[in-house]
């Protein structure tokens, strides 16, 4: 099967359709952004007294929560894109460098009483150390190996915070509380995944990223070229440490408690990676788009006891399906190189199947 | 010294587990290179069916284990003809995503069915050891490793003695060579796969008498897995059995002999030991280089 069977020139109602949709994610991303500052602004109105504020507060305050949450996953996958969509390695622990970055701020903030100004900007530095640190090892392996020992990076990061009484143990560290800051969170995590996108975009129009691409489709070429293959796979994947990282040391002011659970959870790297595909690994946007549908809708499916189980089960064919039926992503099709058939199903299919 | 000789016993018991685990793991990993991430959770679907068998049967534990077998050999040459033969050729993740799934449908079907609570499988004979000494060899552990041990010796038969397993190894080696020369991809991959699968089966019938069994009890061993592969090196059925061994006795005395290491610490030192041998030597311990 040719490449050229695939892409199809769009047509000029093509162009018009995918305009006004532009115009309309426009249009949604100003109100999602303005949205937070309406809703928590009540909060102030009424003399910070939580009695006299109604149910509608208590919405508003789900739906601000809602949004923070999906930024933080934007600010994810667009990290991980980083390391596993352009330099093509697998990596799946970068919950590891989430979880540092939020015992870095809580750890500063709990026990060395330093403000959570001064405490995150850290955060993404410790993370990227850390994965400089390790990478230099890791990033020798290829494939499978280098896929379960940053899973296992993930998990042994956790365990051995845990058992440090310095970080507090098993009782995990409370940051102080910031009152009334449901604005503020959410315009560090928007920021956080904003920036995740501008160093995305910048990287790959740089030397850099042309390197980091070259490396994922033959990293012996790329090497023979005079791309410095170490330093520049390091690079990445530190780059993508510090953003998760930041992602993380916010959390942990936002949610004012952490421990091993609740910031070294290992569906957070799956998520990650499963939403990059979605929309696209190696693309711009596509990360961002799938990081939006997919945590918005774990986020409406999830409720407690056993909707969450058949929350988490409806996880696991959305991995299955996508895997099988849509391997390079929706902004494939939404992007324009193909069309959205039954064909283009079955063709997916029939590539990859023995 | 005789506290010494109790871990290292302790040590090459749970390395027993940790072959009986891994040895399904391996076959999987070297023919079909897919790195099953739901390994684990076919593990407790062995625990949950020797626990059903034992407490609805009263079928003694270790009697289960062939039907334990053959219930996972079903499984697993369904999940691998109809799910992952979809994929084979695909970008390595793809793989690890694919199991990662069907491991999270495992998990939760387990949870609507059995709840999160704990289970145990206990015998007339659960608590029974042998004295030497001052050296206790619990009855139960000391049979898990002599299965393991048969196991291994049965996958080595199958491999490198019958007919069908020559054909696994020629779809390993080179499968393309294995189609021209006759050879049904598509059902040895599923075969390979429900032979795993059946390992995987039999392992977790094992465990169910040695500890404790839940949904989420299966993954840990996946890392383990992984790890002893790495140990002793990919591809042979004795490099699984050395790799098994030598790591639990790694992890029984580091825990015991290293201060402040604990109960808490196995993924760590799991961790540690990969990282070591992936930097050291890459191709394990009796490995070949690719």
């Amino acid at each position: 099967m040719s490449e050229a069977a695939f892409s199809t020139q769009p047509s000029r109602t093509g162009r018009r359709i995918r305009r006004a949709i532009l115009i309309a994610f426009l249009l949604v991303v100003v109100v999602v952004l303005v949205l937070p500052l309406t809703l928590t602004q009540q909060a102030a109105d009424a003399n910070l007294d939580p009695t006299t504020l109604g149910i509608d507060f208590a919405i508003n305050k789900s739906i601000v929560r809602t949004e923070t949450t999906i930024a933080m996953f934007v600010a994810l996958a667009a990290a991980w894109n980083l390391i596993g969509g352009l330099t093509g390695y697998a990596a799946f622990g970068n919950v590891a460098f989430f979880g540092l970055g939020a015992y870095t701020v809580g750890f500063l903030t709990d026990k060395q009483h330093l403000s959570f100004a001064l405490a995150l900007p850290l955060a993404p530095l410790v993370a990227a150390a850390f994965a400089g640190l390790i990478g230099v090892p890791l990033l020798r392996l290829r494939g499978h190996y280098f896929a379960i020992a940053t899973l296992g990076t993930g998990v042994a990061v956790g365990e051995v915070i845990k058992n440090l009484d310095v970080f507090g143990g098993a009782t995990g560290l409370f940051p102080p509380i910031l009152r009334h800051a449901d604005a503020l969170f959410f315009y560090l995590m928007a920021a956080n995944a904003g920036l995740a996108v501008v160093v995305t975009w910048l990287v790959m129009r740089s030397r850099f990223g042309y390197g980091l691409i070259a490396i994922r489709e033959n990293e012996e070429a790329a090497s023979v070229l005079g791309v410095n293959t170490t330093a520049y796979k390091v690079g990445a994947f530190a780059l993508a440490a510090a953003l998760t990282g930041l992602a993380g040391g916010i959390f942990a002011q936002w949610s004012s408690f952490i421990d091993q659970e609740s910031v070294f959870p290992i569906q957070y790297n799956v998520q990650m990676i499963l939403m990059a595909i979605i929309g696209g690994a190696g693309t711009l946007f596509g990360p961002v788009a799938g990081a939006i549908v997919l945590e918005w809708l774990i986020l409406s499916l999830a409720g407690g006891g056993a909707s969450a189980v058949y929350a988490q089960m409806g996880l696991g064919v959305l991995l299955a399906v996508t895997v099988i039926f849509v391997p390079r992503g929706v902004v494939d099709f939404f992007g324009g190189s193909s069309k959205l058939s039954l064909g283009y199903f079955r063709r997916s299919l029939r590539e990859t199947s023995v | 010294m005789s506290l010494f000789v109790q871990q290292v016993i302790l040590g090459l018991m749970l390395g027993g587990v940790y072959v009986a685990v891994a040895i399904g793991f391996s076959l999987v990993w070297g023919v079909l290179n897919i790195v099953n991430l739901a390994h684990g959770a076919l593990v407790v679907v062995g625990m949950y069916a020797t626990w059903f068998l034992f407490t609805h049967a009263g079928i003694d534990p270790f009697l289960t284990l062939p039907l334990d077998a053959v219930v996972l050999f079903a499984i697993g040459y369904l999940v691998q003809r109809g799910l992952i033969n979809r994929v084979i050729r695909a970008p390595l993740f793809f793989t690890l995503l694919l199991t990662f799934g069907i491991n999270l449908v495992l998990i939760n079907l387990f949870l609507l069915w059995f709840k999160a609570d704990f289970r145990s499988v206990t015998t007339s004979y659960s608590g029974a050891g042998l004295n030497v000494g001052a050296v206790t060899i619990p009855y139960i552990r000391l049979a898990a490793l002599v299965i393991a041990m048969l196991l291994a010796g049965a996958v080595g038969f199958f491999m490198n003695r019958t007919r069908t397993g020559f054909a696994i190894q020629a779809v390993g080696a080179d499968k393309d060579a294995a189609q021209l020369v006759g050879i049904d991809l598509r059902h040895v991959y599923a075969l390979t796969f429900a032979v795993g699968a059946a390992c995987a089966g039999v392992a977790g019938g094992l465990l169910s008498t040695v500890q404790a069994i839940s949904p989420t009890a299966g993954e840990p061993y996946t890392l383990q897995a992984f790890v002893v592969v790495i140990l002793g090196g990919l591809g042979r059925v004795s490099a699984t059995v050395v790799g098994g061994l030598l790591f639990g006795l790694i992890e029984v005395l580091a825990q015991s002999q290293v201060p402040g290491l604990g109960a808490g610490w196995s993924n760590a030192i799991a961790f540690a030991v990969l990282v070591l041998v992936l930097v050291l030597r890459p191709q394990g311990l009796l490995g070949r280089l690719a």
